[in-house]
């Protein structure tokens, strides 16, 4: 049944998916910049790395909603498989910022950057939509 | 098919994947393995001596100097810097350079507003020079790291640093060092700053205590008399010989200044002294007791925590920070302290048997380096001592509104003139420059970053801590302060009033080896 939704539909869902992965390179591009100048002892930048974790991690939760939809209604589970990942990730990420536990939130921020930016290669290199038209 | 997927097959992109993942779990897990945890910033020097047990040695209690006159509403007192020996270790003599022959130094007891002026008599191979830390004095005896005394057996005027600083005071074999005492009673303590040689400097023995007191805090009822215990915690290491083991670049302290490069970051030692002794064990009643704790250690940070023999664990209940009382009590299970911050608490034995130990532990430390002392309960006894609910009402109430200006620091580590050291603001410190330029009386908030720990000391004036990285400052930030404690990547706002005298001071890292690796600063109060 979902294979033969709409293409329309199924384009507004990759798109939207699409939109999100995006916005979320973005925004967590934004961290460890803000982290660089913080430590060089530009205080308001701790602001911006706090704010950009919210951001960062809002935007997460959003495209794990739109990587379920996407999973249901273009079923692939792919993209749901990596943003899982990924949203684990930044929230472990989160709360090892607020601990101080940076043996751990340096790395972990690198990999999550990594991820995201194989993630947005990925959806933007071929579309999503393909296999269920195709079907 | 979903067989190919943009002509991967999905074996391949489950490869990819699978490797990517490995390489994530190997890289976090090495992160895990290297990283300390608790993190801690220096490197441990090991003795090459055998260490005895711990809690056999009875505490000392640094003795209190007499004054040589009292005369005219000032107490006069003479103390001489020279070299001695003492037996720190059982059967072991180790060198010191010390205050009257004696490490730590003699205690001074001095009474609000009462003027103190000690005469110091420089009896040691290197020039030196006091500073009374948390003292609110007048420049010209703060104890600038340039103002210095030549010893007598100076052969030269060569003064060892190589830095020059036209506004230097510098003086022939004596100084007097006169402290007007206005301020909040408290613990300070005196210890030698001189320019690069400041950590092994006070490794040696160059520290002791200094207490003011007044009658309103003689009113409050708190423990006193041989229940009020002034801690000086420090750590050291031993060499072969018995003498103190120092990774100096230059051992006679005269020439090149700095640390070997594995102990860049600081110097920590395996062996913890309390009061000068080695894990010592120290009778108590089962009644209250006022410890006085002051972390006298070059690099190490404890998070102190009071642990009966069968688990329990005592409340710290701080009553005093580095400035003197706090509005109010606030208790702790542990209490964390770097170094050069002085915590006023009261630990309460009462609900032990007697007969039971109470250790003090560092949760931060391992190995030998985990205990620091330990209390053994002799006798019940009777208690009229007390912790009032509310301690002092004269806390400045500085607020951020009533800041004239905010200036933003960084403490970390980077380039300097000779090689690699610490940095305030990205430079190295230079007599010659003065960073801050701030006008008598003047309210300012410093928001104050960091790469590794820095405890953070500004001379002259107490602050207040607004926060700490965003958040409300931690429990033990609470009252005045001259020390604050910033951990790896923290940041924290603090508010003061640039208020008392005029002049040339410091504020710098008491990381005593990052202080003498540049981490300092210049106030000019105008
Ligand atoms: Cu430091």
């Amino acid at each position: 049944m979902a294979a033969r939704l709409g293409s329309v539909a199924a384009h507004r869902t990759e798109w939207v998916f699409r939109a999100l992965v995006s916005a979320h390179v973005v925004a967590i591009v934004g961290q460890p910049v803000f982290a660089g100048a913080y430590l060089t002892g530009d205080y308001d930048s701790l602001r911006w790395h706090a704010v950009g974790a919210d951001v960062v991690t809002s935007v997460g939760y959003l495209q794990l909603i739109a990587a379920i939809v996407v999973r249901f209604r273009l079923r692939r589970s792919g993209p749901l498989v990596a943003t899982a990942a990924v949203v684990v990730a930044e929230t472990v990420q989160y709360f090892a910022g607020l601990d101080g536990a940076l043996w751990l939130h340096v790395p972990l921020g690198v990999m999550t950057v990594a991820a995201l930016v194989v993630q947005f290669v990925v959806v933007w290199r071929q579309s999503l939509v393909r296999e269920a038209v195709d079907a | 098919m979903p067989e190919r997927d943009h002509g991967l097959t999905r074996r391949r992109v489950l490869g990819i994947g699978g490797a990517l993942g490995l390489v994530a779990t190997t890289g976090l897990s090495t992160a895990a393995a290297l990283a300390r945890r608790p993190s801690s910033t220096g490197a441990e020097l090991r003795s090459a001596v055998p260490l005895p047990p711990p809690f056999q040695v009875p505490l000392p209690i640094p003795a209190v100097l007499p004054p040589v006159s009292t005369d005219g509403g000032v107490d006069r007192y003479v103390i001489t810097q020279r070299e001695a020996e003492a037996e720190i270790l059982p059967g072991l003599r180790t060198p010191l350079w010390t205050y009257e022959g004696v490490f730590p130094g003699p205690t001074i007891e001095s009474r609000r507003g009462r003027p103190v002026v000690v005469t110091h008599r420089n009896e040691l191979p290197v020039p030196t020079v006091v500073h009374l830390h948390g003292g609110r004095t007048p420049a010209a005896s703060d104890g600038y790291p340039t103002d210095l005394v030549l010893p007598a057996r100076h052969a030269t005027s060569h003064t060892g640093h190589g830095m020059h600083d036209p506004r230097a005071v510098v003086t022939e074999v004596t100084r007097d060092y006169a402290f007007p005492l206005d301020q909040r009673p408290t613990l300070l303590w005196y210890h030698d700053h001189r320019m690069d040689f400041t950590a092994p400097a006070i490794w040696r023995g160059l520290a002791g205590l200094h207490v003011v007191r007044d009658d309103a805090e003689d009113a409050l009822g708190l423990p006193s008399g041989p229940r009020e215990l002034p801690l000086v915690i420090a750590d050291r290491a031993f060499a072969a010989d018995g003498g103190l083991a120092y990774p100096s670049l230059d051992p006679t302290l005269s020439e090149r200044p700095g640390v070997q490069d594995r102990y860049f970051a600081g110097v920590l030692g395996d062996v913890i002294l309390v009061n000068g002794a080695p894990w010592p064990v120290h009778e108590v009643d089962a009644a209250r007791y006022r410890l006085r704790l002051l972390n006298a250690s070059n690099a190490r940070h404890y998070e102190l925590e009071a642990v009966t023999d069968d688990g329990r664990r005592l409340d710290l209940v701080q009553v005093g920070a580095d400035q003197g009382l706090l509005a109010e009590p606030v208790a702790h299970r542990a209490l964390p302290t770097a170094p050069a911050e002085r915590y006023d608490v009261v630990i309460d034995f009462a609900g032990t048997r007697v007969g039971d130990r109470v250790r003090l532990v560092n949760r931060l430390g391992s190995g030998r380096a985990r205990d620091v002392m330990a209390f053994r309960v002799a006798r019940r006894a009777v208690d009229d001592s007390r912790v009032p609910r509310v301690l002092s009402t004269d806390l400045p109430t500085w607020r951020q509104a009533d800041a004239v200006r905010v200036r933003d620091f960084s403490f970390r580590a980077g380039r300097t003139h000779g090689g690699h050291g610490w940095l305030v603001g990205g430079l190295p410190f230079d007599p010659a420059r003065t960073d801050v330029t701030t006008g008598l009386g003047d309210v300012e908030v410093w928001r104050l970053v960091a790469d590794v720990h820095h405890p953070v000391h500004l001379h002259l004036v107490g602050f207040r801590v607004l926060s700490r990285g965003g958040r409300p400052p931690l429990p033990h930030d609470a009252g005045l302060k001259d020390t604050l404690s910033l951990r790896p990547g923290e940041a924290a706002e603090i508010i003061t009033r640039f208020d008392g005298y005029r002049g040339r001071y410091l504020f710098h890292c008491h990381n005593a080896e990052h202080e003498d690796l540049g981490m300092m600063a210049n106030i000019e109060v105008v």
